[in-house]
């Protein structure tokens, strides 16, 4: 008996000593690296989200639906009503529970978070680089605040990781980008853009800052204030891009959105897509419509039927070339690429969409079956019907009028935009794009710095000379007419012209007054929703912090 | 009666006579002739014949049972034998042969089944001695018809006890409640504990939360369910025993009666309720009168039928048992094939079991071995992907343009260009899930001394799976072939050493007992896939070399492995004072790996006590056969946490999300980020759990009740929280939220009423109802959002919120008013902001929880026929329609796409109307089923003359859900398609679920 009882506390000794540490089996932590993998390890993350927050449903939608040069409907009630936030978004009734804001809120404060992870590792690993690595990281975190500042009026100060942000808006977070910009400015390299920030890209981003800053200041004034010193600065740091000579307006407009635009000099500053790693094609894919098929390989990249530009967008350019269709006569609205022979049979090679804004009928491969109509090795061509919408007898024939209305949200409503390539290198067709995709670049700084002079001492012949420059290289065709009187409205139009869809626009329309005024299904006038709401998901979350995160005004 | 504990959990039956006088010795057999004895068997109380009573000549294994009539005939090897009977419910008695030729007993009723033996872990009570809220269930009581877990065995028979199916899927899974949830994420399923393992809820297979991990176990494997509901029951499983504790026994075999039992069960099933979308010739009509255009086919095509089918179930069964003084046996094997009621859709089971108990020196050892293997094969409906609930087919069937002939003139399934045949899409899509699971465990018990015994625990319960998930390459529709197979194992080993000392001196009682117990559980999953199968014969299944592609970004495999710990120090002290005041103490002490480091161990207690007034002499003449009250307080833990968030974790890897190109070259740095952020802190959540609860029986025991009330707060609630400073290298982290509450608090009634007439006629009417509240109090969020809505137009919507002051389960939705002059929807402003309909407009408007839960039965016997009935329902409770949100409204139907008359029902409502999540497809929930209604007849083998060899034959015939009265409009009221965002939990969305089946079930059971 004794034996059985000694062999039971043995037996309970025997497995009653585990410590219960948690044995962790399919993750590691890392280590073993060496200093450049360290160094490239902290820095590669800073930047890493950057297709992320320039989606087609983050940045974008936020930055262009909000405005008049974006619509997008309930599409034949079936498509895009996604709980009526694309509604919303255009029609400024948003909400703080927007999950397209919540996704770029939470981007762009991992990117700060990133950075200030970066900012204290990066001091520690003995590498050549760590100088420009480390303003690199502390001007992209000055970068993510500055979009959170215009997004949502606030930015995060933060370098100890322990702690707990700073949070500053109007004329404070405005002062700490200033000096965070020019602080990194001296250790940054020339030579390592477009994908990552550089002297250059800083000058430009320093622009911007100054062009916006009255709107920074003094969030809802009616009439923001100018300084005069502001536009000198913008002014300032343009000329030192331009005058740089590291880029050149080119001249071929749409090249700038091609898969291949690494290399192309008119990029200061751009998200760095690759194919083999982080691109996608939702830029090219989300407005065009599901019938539409640009890629040979990929029988099911379509389009999306996603957002069109507004009547009202489109009759800037009318307006602008009445009697003659824009089309014609500016560049950067229409390139024709692909020309159907008489048998409309095309080599894969020479399959290549239109680009610029869409209008009417639209050709391209026909899918039946879910192949493509082939003619021997080459593809047939023809005209393009909403078969995948079970519409078949419905064309893919883009219409002026675009709304909320039954036969405004039709699928085929809308002229539709194909400014970025969709691009072939692709790997999986509506994903892994390589399109780089351009934060600063040369046309931009020329128009910045044409408003700066308008804005400060109304220098219309200086600012004329600027636009002008920019119609005048686009030579790869015949180059939009030069124009021969400015104003700020028609200034404004130009930045329309040049920079539509390239995610300026709400910001755009805020600095120039126009943010509340009204177009297709958009009459809201209030002027609080020149910020988003802060996500409630974060309101929430400082809730243990009364007073710390504060609503804005108006949600 | 000294209310012992048995020593063995796995000595379930009150009437098990035979174990108890172990020792008793019977004298030296004079060598003469065998006697031959005979007589009848009956009721002591209503003198109605006893069939099926076991008579066993005592410390032998020969043995019989009584016919239809009670008689029984039995040869005896001398006149000093001993014969012993027994039957469930009755106490058993012992009768020496002497010189009579016949012997006619009668047996009495165990007083109100009193002296039931209810299983409380770690030990056994009676049912007049338990001083918490518990429930046992044994065989006969179970639900029959087909069932492929032991959830569906009980429900609707315990009070407090909420099982939902979570849609008609054969072997899907199932719901179960006791008390209701008491988490936001953790779920909120009880711990199951098999003959004294305690199982892990993990999913046993396929990356797939569809299907029930109880699939594996045999029902007629099963003795007895008890479901353990307060904190003073459950504290003994302390961490685990938050949600209730349900404890499975299975059978045993008994000495002397050596028995074979052959079952065979045949069932037809049929989907119980198409949803009324139009006929061809109503839609034709409905199109054009909509101004739509008609593109008419012709033909007149009922899609769900095309899908569906009379499937067919078959269900066979041995059984064998018996034994001696010292050692017993119970074996069976078993197969179930059955057919899903949509086409290709399968569920099969084949299962083994073993359960032997050995005595030894001197009966002071005692050796319970139980050993069960199975297999489990699911062949799933086509879902949206391999981790959807949904399943897609019945959308297809649903939306499908009825006018369009599902074959054409060569009887194949007809292809069309642009519009997908639902039965061809049924064709293209295999998914096969195979589980085989092995549970096994040895208990040695061992009397040290007279007061003391020591038991050992050793168990294994090993589940190994495969799930293949093929998709066919096809020309119509387009597609390109696929295999995508996911790998698991789950792997449970326990050991536990536990003392019992048990004593009775003068007035008192005691029962104590001390253990430990130590756990671990490990499991991994694999997955990989190939892409670009050509069109073949060959399906991908049997030939995955045949796959054309394979790429990182297209198959990358993935994997994951985890191991986590549970030690636990337990004890409990049972005190009885004169047989009537009865106290109960319990504390367990569980540490658990998943916990953080500055809080390893929890510690679990609770009190309770009881006082059997009906034993005081101011009530012994009194009314009252049984009265006893209960209170009881304690605290459990639930420890369903994710395991690793307590530890921060950083790593270094290239991906689209942490990389970044740094200059031309390809080769892309390895971007090193934090992915989880540590939180030492991380603990169980507590659930505080007080109970009061009446038992009485009245009239003899005829009626006897128990009556409960319960409050339940659950605390230190685990969530994943968004941190005050959003700079954080990870955007969330896990806490237990402080003040944060769940309260479930209710009432439970059970009754039952038993009649016997002289006759023989027998009838027993039961029925339990259950009002419940639940409640969250002190949330931080203005809203917890969960269950994603689906279809197209509804991305990024969200149906439940889990708000202050409403219960889980809650419906957060904005409120449909109607349809404006321009015919578009309108929803209530609630904020005031001018806009109705934003989300800020949203509104609590109601929950999946029902507030009453109800259940009804009656079982009528008489002269060998049987009928029972049972009836099952639930109220207050709604449903979010996703289905007819994302399918049924007027603007689908202009685009050919088929709805239902409710979806036009708006006459002003535009043809281009958007359909966004709302209440307006939120729809009343209550219902009441009946669930089971069997009718048997027992033959008397005598009349077709194989008295000799055969004990008992009975025929019977169940129907399953053959009605249900509900307002609801889907296929079922009960359901509940999975749509967890972010862990937390979703209850009460219908979205392409499974069709429910009513079913008729053929059975033939052949006792030998």
């Amino acid at each position: 008996m004794k034996k059985i009882l000694i062999l039971t506390i043995a037996l309970l000794g025997l497995n009653g000593c585990t410590d219960l540490n948690e044995n962790v089996l399919d993750e590691a932590s890392a280590t073993g690296l060496t200093d450049r993998q360290a160094a490239d390890g902290n820095l590669a993350p800073v930047y890493a989200r950057l297709p992320d927050i320039f989606l087609h449903t983050n940045y974008f939608a936020i930055q262009e639906i909000s405005t008049d040069e974006a619509i997008l409907p309930y599409r034949g009630g079936t498509d895009w009503g996604d709980n009526g936030i694309y509604l919303a978004l255009h029609q400024h009734t948003q909400t703080s529970t927007d999950p397209n804001l919540r996704a770029t809120w939470g981007l762009l404060t991992q990117g700060i978070s990133r950075a200030v992870t970066a900012l204290n590792t990066l001091p520690t690993i003995n590498d050549s680089n760590v100088k420009t690595y480390i303003a690199e990281a502390r001007g992209m975190q000055a970068y993510y605040n500055m979009m959170l500042l215009d997004l949502f009026g606030l930015v995060f100060v933060k370098n100890d990781p322990q702690g707990v942000s700073q949070i500053l808006r109007g004329e404070e977070a405005l002062e700490y980008l200033k000096s965070e910009f020019l602080a990194v400015e001296p250790d940054l390299a020339t030579n390592v853009g477009p994908g990552r920030l550089t002297k250059g890209g800083v000058w430009g981003l320093l622009a911007r800052l100054y062009l916006n800053a009255a709107v920074y200041r003094d969030r809802y004034n009616t009439q923001p204030t100018l300084k005069s010193e502001d536009m000198d600065k913008v002014i300032e740091y343009s000329d030192k891009i331009i005058g740089s000579g590291q880029y050149q307006l080119v001249a071929d407009y749409f090249s700038i959105f091609n898969a291949d635009n690494h290399t192309n000099k008119e990029l200061i500053f751009a998200v760095d897509q690759r194919s083999e790693l982080n691109g996608h094609n939702r830029l090219a894919y989300f407005s065009l419509s599901g019938d539409q098929f640009p890629l040979p390989a990929f029988p099911s990249a379509n389009g999306t039927d996603g957002p069109a530009i507004t009547p009202d967008f489109y009759r800037t350019w009318t307006a602008a070339y009445a009697p003659q269709d824009p089309a014609g006569i500016d560049p950067r609205f229409y390139r024709k690429n692909m020309t159907i022979p008489a048998d409309s049979c095309v080599a894969a090679a020479n399959v290549v969409m239109d680009r610029g804004i869409l209008r009417g009928q639209q050709y391209g491969l026909l899918r039946v079956n879910g192949a493509f109509t082939r003619c021997g090795s080459n593809y047939r061509i023809g005209r393009l019907f909403y078969v995948t919408r079970n519409r078949p007898t419905l064309p893919v024939s883009f219409s002026e009028q675009v709304d909320f209305s039954v036969a405004g949200s039709n699928y085929n409503t809308g002229y539709r935009v194909l400014k970025y390539e969709f691009s072939p290198r692709s790997q999986s067709g509506r994903n892994l794009g390589d399109v780089d995709i351009p934060i600063v670049r040369l046309a931009d700084v020329y128009l910045m710095r044409a408003e700066a002079k308008l804005r400060k001492n109304n220098d219309v012949a200086g600012a004329l000379a600027d636009v002008n420059a920019i119609r005048a290289a686009r030579t790869f065709s015949t180059p939009a007419p030069a124009l021969t009187t400015l104003d700020l409205d028609l200034l404004l139009r130009e930045r329309g012209f040049e920079l539509y869809w390239e995610m300026v626009r709400r910001t755009d329309l805020i600095r120039f007054g126009k943010f509340e005024g009204k177009w297709t299904e958009k009459t809201d006038g209030n002027p609080q929703k020149r910020l988003f709401p802060i996500p409630q998901t974060a309101i929430d979350g400082a809730s243990n912090l009364p007073g710390y995160l504060v609503q804005n005004a108006g949600y | 009666m000294i209310p012992l504990l048995t020593l063995s959990v796995l000595t379930v039956d009150a009437k098990a006579p035979l174990a108890v006088k172990a020792g008793t010795g019977y004298g030296p057999s004079r060598k003469v002739a065998d006697v031959t004895i005979s007589g009848r068997v009956i009721d002591a109380t209503t003198g109605e014949a006893l069939a099926g009573c076991n008579v066993v000549v005592k410390g032998t294994q020969r043995g019989t049972t009584t016919d239809a009539n009670g008689t029984y005939r039995i040869s005896v090897p001398s006149e000093s034998s001993v014969l012993v009977f027994g039957f469930i419910g009755f106490v058993s008695q012992e009768v020496r042969v002497g010189n009579q030729s016949t012997l006619n007993v009668g047996l009495k009723a165990s007083s109100s089944e009193l002296n039931q033996v209810v299983v409380i872990g770690y030990g056994t009570t009676t049912k007049k001695d338990a001083t918490g809220a518990l429930t046992t269930l044994k065989s006969a009581d179970f639900n029959r018809g087909i069932i492929n877990s032991p959830e569906q065995l009980l429900q609707g028979k315990v009070a407090g006890v909420n099982v939902t199916s979570a849609s008609g899927e054969p072997g899907g899974r199932q719901n179960i409640t006791v008390r209701g949830p008491g988490g936001v994420r953790t779920g909120s399923t009880p711990l199951f504990v098999l003959d004294g393992i305690a199982l892990d809820n993990s999913n046993t297979g396929g990356n797939s939360s569809s299907l029930n991990p109880l699939n594996f176990l045999n029902p007629q494997d099963i003795e007895s369910i008890d479901v353990l509901k307060d904190a003073s029951a459950t504290a003994i499983y302390g961490a685990r025993g938050a949600n209730g504790v349900i404890l499975i026994t299975t059978k045993k075999g008994k000495a002397g009666a050596s028995n074979l039992t052959l079952s065979a069960n045949v069932g037809i099933s049929k989907i119980a309720n198409p949803i009324d979308v139009f006929s061809a010739d109503e839609y034709r009509r409905q199109v054009v009168a909509l101004g739509g255009v008609l593109d008419d086919q012709k033909a007149s095509t009922d899609w769900q039928r095309e899908i569906s089918r009379k499937a067919v179930t078959q269900d066979y069964n041995v059984g064998l048992s018996g034994g001696s003084d010292r050692f017993t046996y119970y074996g069976s094997l078993s197969v179930q094939n059955q057919e899903g009621v949509l086409k290709n859709s399968q569920f099969n089971r084949y299962t083994g079991r073993f359960n032997a108990s050995q005595k030894l020196l001197d009966d002071r050892l005692v050796l319970d071995v139980n050993l069960t293997a199975s297999q489990t094969v699911n062949r799933r409906p086509p879902n949206e992907s391999i981790s959807s609930a949904s399943v897609t087919v019945v959308g297809a069937a649903l939306a499908a343009n009825p006018t369009y002939p599902a074959y054409d003139s060569t009887g194949a399934p007809a292809k069309y260009q642009a519009f997908t045949n639902p039965v061809l899409t049924l064709n293209l899509q295999k998914d096969i899930t195979t589980i085989n699971r092995v549970v096994a465990n040895i208990s040695p018990s061992l009397k040290i001394t007279k007061d003391l015994v020591y038991k050992l625990n050793l168990g294994v319960d090993n589940a190994s799976s495969t799930r293949d998930y093929q998709t066919l390459a096809s020309l119509v529709p387009q597609q390109d072939g696929r295999l995508e197979s996911v790998y698991g194992n789950n792997q449970n080993v326990l050991i536990e050493n536990y003392f019992t000392y048990t004593r009775g001196w003068g007035n008192h009682n005691l029962t104590a007992l001390l253990g430990h117990s130590y756990q671990k559980f490990s499991i991994w999953e694999r997955s990989w896939s190939i892409n670009k199968f050509p069109i073949s014969p060959i399906e991908p299944i049997n030939n995955a070399g045949l796959g054309q592609d394979l790429t990182l970004a297209n198959n990358r495999p993935s994997g994951s492995a985890i191991e986590n710990e549970l030690q636990s120090f337990f004890s409990r002290v049972n005190y009885q004072y004169k047989d009537r005041y009865l106290l109960t103490a319990t504390v367990r002490a569980d540490g658990s790996s998943k916990f953080g480091a500055n809080n390893k161990y929890g510690v679990f207690p609770s009190f309770s006590a009881g006082w059997r007034l009906s034993e005081e002499p101011f009530l012994r003449s009194g009314p009252f056969s049984d009265l006893k009250i209960r209170a009881g307080w304690g605290q459990t833990g639930n420890q369903e946490i994710p395991s690793k968030i307590t530890q921060a974790l950083f790593t270094s890897q290239v991906s689209a999300s942490t990389s970044y190109p740094l200059d031309a070259s390809t080769n892309y740095p390895a971007g090193t980020t934090y992915t989880r952020l540590a939180n030492p802190n991380i603990q169980w959540e507590v659930s505080t759990q007080t109970d009061v609860g009446l038992d009485f029986g009245l009239f003899k025991g005829a009626l006897t009740g128990t009556l409960d009330y319960f409050r339940k707060v659950s605390g230190k609630i685990l969530l994943e929280v968004i941190p005050a400073d959003p700079i954080q290298p990870a955007s969330t982290y896990w806490t237990n939220v402080p003040d944060m509450t769940i309260t479930n608090q209710g009432v439970e009634l059970g009754l039952n009423y038993r009649y016997a007439s002289q006759g023989g006629f027998r009838l027993d009417l039961g029925g339990n109802i259950t009002f419940i509240k639940n409640r969250v109090d002190n949330s931080p969020y203005s809203v917890i959002t969960s269950g994603s809505a689906s279809g197209s137009g509804l991305t990024s919507a969200t149906v439940n919120g889990y708000v202050n002051g409403q219960p889980i389960g809650t419906f957060f939705l904005r409120e449909y008013t109607g349809i404006d002059d321009k015919g578009v929807s309108i929803y209530r402003d609630t904020d005031g902001d001018g806009i109705g309909g934003t989300d800020k407009d949203r509104i609590a408007a109601g929950s999946a929880l029902p507030t009453k839960q109800f259940n009804f039965n009656a079982n009528a016997s008489y002269r060998g026929f049987d009928l029972t009935a049972n009836f099952n329902g639930v109220s207050g409770n709604k449903i979010y329609d996703n289905t007819a949100n994302a399918l049924f409204y007027k603007a689908r139907l202009v685009k050919g796409l088929n709805t239902t008359p409710e979806g036009i029902g708006e006459a002003a409502e535009s043809i281009n109307n958007s359909a966004p999540v709302s209440t307006r497809f939120l729809k009343d929930g209550a219902f009441f089923r009946l669930n089971n209604l069997t009718l048997g007849y027992n033959l008397d083998p005598r009349l077709i003359g194989l008295k000799q060899w055969v004990s008992n034959i009975r025929l019977s015939a169940t129907g399953q859900n053959l009605f249900v009265i509900t307002k609801y409009n889907g296929y079922d009221p009960e359901v509940s398609t999975d749509r967890t965002v972010n862990g937390i939990s979703s209850y009460g969305i219908d979205y392409l679920s499974y069709p429910k089946a009513r079913s008729f079930v053929f059975g033939l059971n052949i006792t030998f």
